[in-house]
């Protein structure tokens, strides 16, 4: 048994004085401590107002626009090689922003005034940064894209050093991370990055996320002043801790990333554990893969349907349920939640009401079945048409979000059914996926043997169920404490849905943030779960957890855990004090 | 001097941003005809349809409907051109998005 402290925010396990945590926005479930590295490459510029000759300042702008050109032409292509297409189209926007006219215009005439290049480029870029600062969203991240060019064609300009000599090891602060930044330091020798500036889809998250490197942004002024000083970023929190303690340090190091096993993981008595990946896009299944994953437990579909203005149609999601499936070999499996909507989850062409349509109203299969029954349909189609074929990949499996009912499953059984007859009658090419059911709901729980009956397996939500156990809502502070899957009755409900699941000729897989904690897989696999899918980052250690259990030794876990009448209890057993 | 004018509906979801404008902007530079483009209903000054920071400025959105504008020799040309990158799903431009 580990007897590691149990602990769901790293930091949270110590309330010692001296150290300073920051908040911020926490970009990759990682966490990394390191000496901070204050990154500022932003060059100066001399304001005097010299008389400048003109054709001399337009040649030396002329040139350095042709060396930032090529500059960014290499760049495209390093950054497509080691990160992906996606990420390196970006640099075609820069390129276009470099010559763009109503840049370059506004420079040309301040360097025909006699100001100097550099001079020229600070106002002609000053605009259009104002320009996209003031609008909302995505689009103000995207005056990052702006300092950028203006800072290379500076620094071109000014001979300033263009290669950061960063210590290996070092968590790189700063106040915003460009495109340029994140290519001049190589990312595998930095150990975080926190910035200031910058929210979820600002360049540095979407670098930090697709290679999994700790980070946070959002972070406010003043990191500057830390540099040298030893810092933690917690990326699962969205923390900055300046001179963390011990116990976080420690605590941090063994969470660390574990070796990448691609092989599946037994205990040491040879029961075979699933160990699978949530996720939300082909290119997340792909890093799932690459971090040994054996297969995704848990692809939210409705992520599909979000922040755009129309449902996404059936080829369209045909080709992405197929992209998954791609990325997983043929003994592996890839399981697609149907649309999971309503909730806390709104979408805006959908025009849901929030009372209607909210956690105890119509959503998930609900809403599948009643109002929204043509979207479900057309996303059956899709996935019976993604599961023919394909015999090299993983095979596709579905489950129905939020049922509570038999009656519920049976109809949608019956409309797979329908959907299935009448692909066969327009002789297009399909096959029946295997099916499931996520168990949210103490109403699924009580009826899970039925329900298992009907279907292959059964996956346990656990921030549903301990919600609708609890009676709470994870946002809700005050009850912070009463929403925890550690409280009796969710440990409760889950054992039996274990039992009934297995009496029902099932199996049980696990996909909610439960699963992704290594401190709890022991008394996971102890409960009888057949599979555990959590986020790709945490699936190498929870890998190397299974293979060090002994599940008779977990079912005594189990065993003490579940006899325990409180919380506080089982956090004893578990050995977090 | 030849001037024409089209209204096209911005197909691609994430509208007249990222690659759907970079893919407007480059094509618009192709040809001689001096191109604007700006929102089909607004009584707004419309943008150089070669500069990309004019171009996103815009803020036209998917499923949006613009005025393009071409004058130029190959005026005709350029407007088809245009109006084919902007009735592409942006998953069709190059590589998948």
């Amino acid at each position: 048994m580990h007897s590691k402290p149990y602990c769901r925010n790293l930091p949270t396990s110590s309330k010692k004085m001296s150290k300073r945590r920051l908040a911020g926005v926490g970009v990759t479930p990682r966490a990394d401590v390191g000496t901070a590295y204050w990154y500022d490459r932003s060059p100066e510029v001399s304001q005097d107002s010299g008389d400048y000759d003109p054709a001399e300042q337009r040649e030396r702008f002329e040139s350095a626009q042709e060396q930032v050109n090529d500059e960014l032409a290499a760049e495209r292509e390093r950054v497509a090689a080691r990160i992906g297409e996606e990420e390196a189209a970006v640099f075609d926007a820069h390129q276009q922003f470099l010559t763009d006219p109503e840049i370059e215009a506004p420079i040309e005439a301040a360097i025909e005034d006699g100001n100097s290049a550099e001079q020229a480029v600070q106002a002609g870029f000053a605009e259009g940064i104002e320009q996209f600062e003031a609008m909302e969203g995505m689009m103000a991240e995207r005056a990052d894209d702006l300092r950028d060019i203006r800072d290379r064609l500076l620094r071109v300009l000014t001979g300033a050093d263009d290669t950061a000599d960063i210590p290996s090891g070092s968590i790189v602060l700063a106040q915003r991370l460009t495109p340029s930044d994140t290519v001049s330091f190589d990312l595998d020798d930095v150990a975080g990055i926190a910035t200031e500036r910058g929210g979820r889809s600002s360049h540095a998250a979407i670098i930090a996320r697709s290679i999994g490197l700790p980070a946070v942004v959002g972070l406010g002024e003043g990191l500057a002043d830390l540099a040298g000083e030893r810092v933690a970023v917690d990326g699962n929190e969205g923390v900055l801790i300046v001179d963390p303690d011990e116990q976080t340090i420690e605590a941090i190091e063994s969470a660390k990333q574990e070796p990448v096993r691609h092989e599946q993981v037994s205990t040491t008595d040879g029961r075979p554990i699933e160990v699978a990946a949530n996720v939300t896009t082909p290119e997340t299944a792909e890093h799932a893969a690459e971090q040994g994953a054996d297969g995704i437990g848990l692809f939210r579909s409705e992520l599909l349907f979000f922040d755009r203005k129309a449902p996404p149609d059936e080829a369209e999601q045909y080709e992405q349920y197929r992209a998954v499936r791609e990325q997983f070999d043929a003994d592996e499996r890839v399981i697609v939640r149907t649309l999971d909507i309503g909730g806390d989850k709104p979408i805006e062409y959908l025009d849901l009401d929030p009372e209607e349509n909210g956690f105890l109203g119509v959503r998930g299969i609900r809403l599948s079945l009643d109002e929204h029954r043509d979207l479900f349909e057309t996303q059956l189609r899709a996935i019976l048409r993604a599961t023919a074929g394909g015999n090299d990949d993983a095979s596709l499996a579905m489950m129905f979000p939020m049922v509570t009912t038999v009656e519920e499953l049976d109809e949608a059984i019956s409309l797979v059914e329908d959907v299935a007859a009448q692909l066969d009658d327009e002789g297009v090419e399909y096959a029946v996926p295997e099916l499931g059911v996520m168990v949210e709901t103490p109403a699924a729980v009580e009826m899970a043997a039925e329900l298992a009956a009907r279907v292959s397996f059964l996956s346990i939500g656990t921030n549903d169920l301990t919600g609708y156990t609890m009676a709470t809502q994870r946002d809700i502070d005050s009850v912070a404490d009463l929403h925890d899957p550690l409280q009796p009755a969710v440990l409760r409900a889950i054992d039996r849905t274990v039992k009934r699941g297995h009496d029902g000729d099932a199996w049980v897989g696990m996909c909610g943030e439960m699963a992704g904690e290594p401190e709890l897989t022991e008394l996971l696999v102890g409960l009888g779960l057949d599979e555990l899918s959590a986020s790709a980052v945490t699936v190498p250690e929870i890998k190397a957890r299974i293979s060090e259990i002994d599940s008779e030794q977990a079912r005594e876990l189990a065993d003490r855990v579940l006899a325990a009448e409180q919380r506080k209890e089982v956090e004893e057993i578990l050995g977090r004090s | 001097m030849i001037g024409m004018e089209r209204i096209v509906t911005v197909v691609p979801e994430q509208g007249l941003h990222a690659r759907p404008a970079s893919a407007f902007v480059r094509t618009a530079g192709e040809f001689d005809a001096e191109i604007t483009v700006g929102p089909a209903d607004a009584n707004r000054e419309p943008a150089r349809g070669n500069s990309m920071l004019a171009v996103t400025g815009l803020g036209v959105e998917g499923g949006d409907k613009v005025r393009i504008t071409a004058q130029g020799p190959d005026a005709a040309e350029a407007l088809d051109a245009l109006e084919a990158v902007l009735q592409k799903p942006a998953d069709q431009l190059e590589e998948d998005e």
